[in-house]
């Protein structure tokens, strides 16, 4: 035990509260002061610079607090400085290319950091109530997000969102409502030891419906490509980044109350229809952002094979989001580099970049391959761990299924390289290019190509913050 | 730094090291780039000399042996050792590297700094694959291969290029992803018998598993293995991969990435498998078999050099095919130094085609005729090599051929009787061909001034006629070196394990085992 875990408490927390304190100060101050008008991101990406600087590991303890609604542990630590780094990125591509007006920037920010703060709380949360409210606090503002720039298409995205979302969060509350009545406590520890009964069983499926529209699985996906094609680029590299990931961690915890049973087989069935059915709707894909929408759905589902490796699993899951991630926000980053209209690039508009930006392709190719697992790539190493989970434990034909469609994408994601290297560019790219994209594009492209040959001190990480769930 | 004191090491750290060395230069500076290429594999093959003169072939152990802990969680070690095959493999790539660069110089004019940096990477992996002994790097060294090959074929390739690299990746690709399954139930039942992770090959060599396991383990690598070697019907990316690649890639293609999947089936697919392997063994001969007969008849139809060369190839793997399913000394060493003698010559066939190609911009037979009038230099150099292919005595090909045929024939009489008819064939369109293209009347007014061989080309074509010969008369020093790596391959295949109690676990729809 450490020895003073109100102290470590203090300074964890210290994080989120400087976020909240930043949103507050992106929204207000620049009314106030007009010179402050437009530097809202730089503040921004400040304010989550310094919060990451003071981030400090958890010691090697589960904390919990306001009884026990929310747990510090290494698992929340590690989760945290994702979210942080997401974050970081997100507001450094919207400095780039300013997703809303001047005059709105300010709630773009305060909207993000307020989604930040639900991912985060999301993420450390100990039982389905203060989950639900982490979850409204990170839908809600990302629903705002998707049409800040109150354009036909973003509309369409927000509305579609927002309504399929309410859908979702609707499902959650009445699960939670059916389970708090043959609960003692909504805690997951509570849960795992309750009455097994067709009602909770009920509450159960409910809650998870709703967890798995966040998650993107199919056939709660229906959201995905036009919000994804309809949001501002960052937003929609947001929701495939941190939406998912949120959602990704709830669910686990309700899957893991499950050693057997109902619940379980119909996660098998998610993942194997999510697989198939993603990775089938992707090929006919002709939009950048609609392709890596259903990648991102794909990629759910291979997460969710992962579950059924345990422990080991889960220790995947925690290596995969972060692999997955830098690859598909060094995707968005490419498509917002390229972007002229607002649903972004078609795959088309690609053609020729290996000439006019050789480097901007091979980082995009780098992502590509990395999407479709081939080694050496780390997107492969995600992939590998989240298989040999689910294999140790004997879920061989599940893996099979996976793997065989995750050799269909790479039709889809080698079109993508095809288009950059092998087709003549019809019209030239555009040729100013803000150096802040193509920073982020270079990162995650080193990181992707790094962490998975050296995905070692990564995937230690991942082993010791699975350990604490 | 054991990783640069340990020659494979080093290989392959130089190659990808001189890969990235290469994304660094300037992409207009040609001389650079070409001259940097080009010492960087001749550096290599230099290295690699010294694999051959430290290599003990009166050891039967894995030599050179590197150990180095990658990803310990999952028992995942960077281990790297070779035997004699792999020794010969590993030459045979190095010694194909500088000739693919120099046959590049004038063939690659666009964006060259990317095409060699490709043929670098390329070489670090090829080399990766041989000396691997570990399943998780052999298969990242296996699959990382299809990056830099897929964009030599669909950038710098022939007019379906597109068409052919795709093809070509996604044939290996899906071929491969069960072998990865297999890969990791291998390892999960070793862990279930023993308590420990590992994907060391020496320390799952033997392992305890059932028939019926064994049977889904050896047919998922054995997918992954017929598509690259290629077994008859998987084979159909060959040809177009062949066609569309520039001819280093073609090169290499035949030269090194074939024996890729003959060597899988050696050190992987049968010595994990034994059982296994037995009884898929007849299955997989004849398959090769019929790819010596269909692959000969299909090369003989071809009015396309290049084609033809990409079909023969399909027949001589399929004789390799035949020897190492024998399990028989004189087949499997005989199959060894015919992947090596396939190395060679289909890798001068094809740059004798490229030359032709860089002078007329045709590879059609029709197109030429007459050229020793011409050409006189380039038709005799043609004629061995032609000769060596078909398994002319005293020239490589004839040593392996007759050893294949006579091991099996101990085997399989009646495979190894229509292996035979493969031999004649081979005659029959190599000949055709080099008569048609060689001798009669100049018909082609266009070809009455091309040049002969310049010293580029003799010098790119020479150490390959060099070995040519000397394997033709003298093949014992590779033989020598093979045949202890051929015995343990015998023997591994002939150990049969007893059943273990665990049968294959299959959960469907949510049940849960253990």
């Amino acid at each position: 035990m450490i020895a003073d875990p109100l102290a470590y408490a203090a300074s964890a927390l210290s994080g989120p509260l400087l976020l909240v304190l930043t949103a507050f100060v992106c929204l207000l101050l620049p009314l106030f002061i007009r010179q402050l008008r437009g530097t809202q991101g730089l503040i921004a990406l400040g304010a989550v610079l310094v919060a990451i600087t003071f981030f400090r590991q958890a010691p090697p303890a589960e904390l919990a607090f306001f009884s026990e609604a929310l747990l510090l542990s290494p698992l929340s630590s590690y989760l945290w400085a994702f979210a942080l780094g997401v974050l970081a990125l997100v507001i450094a591509l919207s400095i780039a290319r300013p997703p809303a007006p001047e005059e709105n920037l300010g709630e773009y920010y305060f909207l993000l950091f307020m989604a930040g703060i639900g991912l985060m709380v999301l993420v450390a949360a100990g039982d389905l109530f203060t989950a639900f409210i982490a979850l409204e606090l990170l839908s809600l503002p990302v629903y705002a997000l998707a049409g800040i720039r109150r354009s036909k298409p973003g509309l369409e995205a927000a509305y579609k969102y927002f309504m399929l979302g309410a859908f979702g969060s609707g499902m959650t509350v009445m699960g939670i409502a059916i389970l708090s009545s043959l609960y003692p406590a909504l805690t997951f520890t509570a849960l795992k030891v309750g009455p097994a009964q067709p009602l909770a069983l009920a509450g159960f499926l409910l809650v998870i419906s709703g967890f798995a529209f966040k998650t993107a699985l199919v056939p709660f996906h229906m959201w995905v490509p036009d919000a994804y094609e309809g949001a501002p680029t960052p937003i929609s590299a947001f929701m495939a980044a941190a939406v998912k990931a949120g959602g990704v961690i709830v669910l686990w915890r309700l899957f893991s109350l499950f050693s057997g049973g109902p619940i379980r087989e119909i996660f098998w069935w998610l993942a194997v229809v999510t697989a198939v059915s993603a990775n089938l709707m992707a090929l006919a894909q002709k939009g950048l952002k609609r392709l890596l929408a259903y990648s991102s759905v794909a990629h759910a589902g291979y997460i969710a094979v992962a579950f059924f490796g345990g422990r080991q699993g889960f220790e995947a899951v925690l290596y995969y989001l972060p692999v997955y991630a830098m690859a598909t926000i060094g995707a968005f980053s490419v498509a917002l580099l390229l972007e002229k209209e607002e649903k972004g690039p078609q795959i088309e508009d690609l053609a020729g970049l290996a000439k006019t930006r050789p480097w901007v392709a091979g980082a995009m190719a780098a992502f590509m391959f990395s999407l479709a697992g081939v080694p050496p790539l780390a997107g492969f190493f995600a992939k590998f761990y989240a298989f040999a989970g689910a294999v140790n434990s004997g879920y061989t034909s599940l893996v099979i299924i996976a793997i065989i469609m995750s050799a269909v994408s790479i039709y889809y994601y080698l079109k993508v390289t095809v288009v950059m290297y092998m087709k003549p560019s019809a019209n030239g790219h555009t040729a100013e290019a803000p150096g802040l994209i193509e920073a982020v594009i270079f990162l995650m492209a080193a990181g992707v190509i790094l962490a998975g040959i050296f995905s070692r001190p990564l995937l230690e990480q991942a082993a010791e913050a699975s350990r604490w769930f | 730094m054991e990783f640069l004191t340990n020659p494979l090491s080093l290989l392959i750290l130089l190659s990808a090291a001189s890969g990235l060395a290469l994304l660094a230069v300037p992409p207009e500076k040609d001389g650079a780039l070409k001259g940097l290429a080009l010492a960087a594999t001749l550096l290599i093959f230099f290295v690699s000399l010294k694999l051959y003169s430290g290599f003990d072939p009166a050891q039967t152990a894995m030599q050179f042996q590197l150990d180095k802990a990658w990803l310990p969680s999952f028992g995942i070690n960077y281990l790297l050792g070779i035997d004699g095959i792999s020794l010969l493999m590993i030459m045979l790539t190095t010694l194909l590297m500088p000739i693919a660069v120099l046959a590049s110089f004038n063939y690659i004019k666009e964006s060259r700094r990317g095409y060699y940096a490709c043929l670098m990477f390329l070489e670090a992996s090829m080399i990766g694959v041989f000396a691997a002994l570990d399943l998780f790097a052999f298969y990242l060294f296996w699959e990382g291969m299809l990056i830099p090959m897929y964009f030599l074929i669909g950038i710098w390739g022939g007019p379906r290029r597109i068409y052919a690299a795709l093809k070509f990746f996604i044939y290996t690709m899906a071929g491969s992803v069960l072998m990865l399954v297999a890969i990791l139930w291998v390892v999960s039942a070793h862990h279930a018998a023993t308590g420990a992770w590992t994907f060391s090959l020496p320390a799952l060599y033997g392992g305890a598993l059932t028939e019926q396991a064994q049977f889904w383990l050896f047919a998922a690598f054995a997918l992954a293995f017929a598509v690259k070697v290629p077994l008859f019907p998987f084979h159909t990316w060959l040809p177009d991969a062949h066609v569309e690649a520039p001819t280093a890639g073609s090169v290499l293609l035949a030269g090194v990435l074939l024996k890729m999947g003959i060597y899988g089936y050696m050190r992987l697919a049968v010595p994990l498998f034994p059982v296994a392997a037995l009884e898929f063994a007849p299955w997989l001969a004849g398959l090769g078999v019929f790819g010596i007969i269909y692959g000969s008849l299909v090369a003989w139809t071809q009015k396309d050099m290049k084609k033809m060369v990409a079909y023969s190839s399909v027949a001589h793997l399929g004789t390799v095919m035949l020897g190492i399913m024998a399990f028989e000394q004189s087949a499997v060493s005989g199959a060894v130094l015919q992947m090596v003698n396939h190395g060679l010559s289909t890798g001068a066939l094809f740059l004798l085609v490229g030359v032709l190609y860089e002078r007329r911009h045709t590879r059609m037979i029709e197109d030429y005729g007459g050229l020793a009038k011409v050409m006189p230099a380039f038709s005799a150099v043609f004629l061995v090599v032609t000769l060596s292919s078909i398994g002319m005595p005293g020239l490589n090909g004839f040593i392996g051929e007759v050893l294949v045929l006579f091991g099996s024939f101990r085997v399989y009489p009646w495979l190894a009787g229509a292996a035979v008819s493969g031999v004649i064939l081979s005659a029959v369109y190599m000949l055709g061909m080099y008569q048609q293209v060689i001798f009669g009347p100049l018909r082609h007014t266009e070809n009455k001034v091309l040049p002969d061989l310049s010293v580029r080309e003799w010098l790119y074509l020479a150490p390959l006629l060099i070995f040519i010969v000397l394997i033709g008369v003298w093949p014992n020093p590779f033989l020598r070196r093979a045949m202890p790596a051929v015995n343990s391959y015998i023997s591994l295949s002939r150990q049969q394990t007893a059943p273990a109690p665990a049968v294959v676990k299959i959960a469907l729809g949510g049940e849960k085992t253990q």
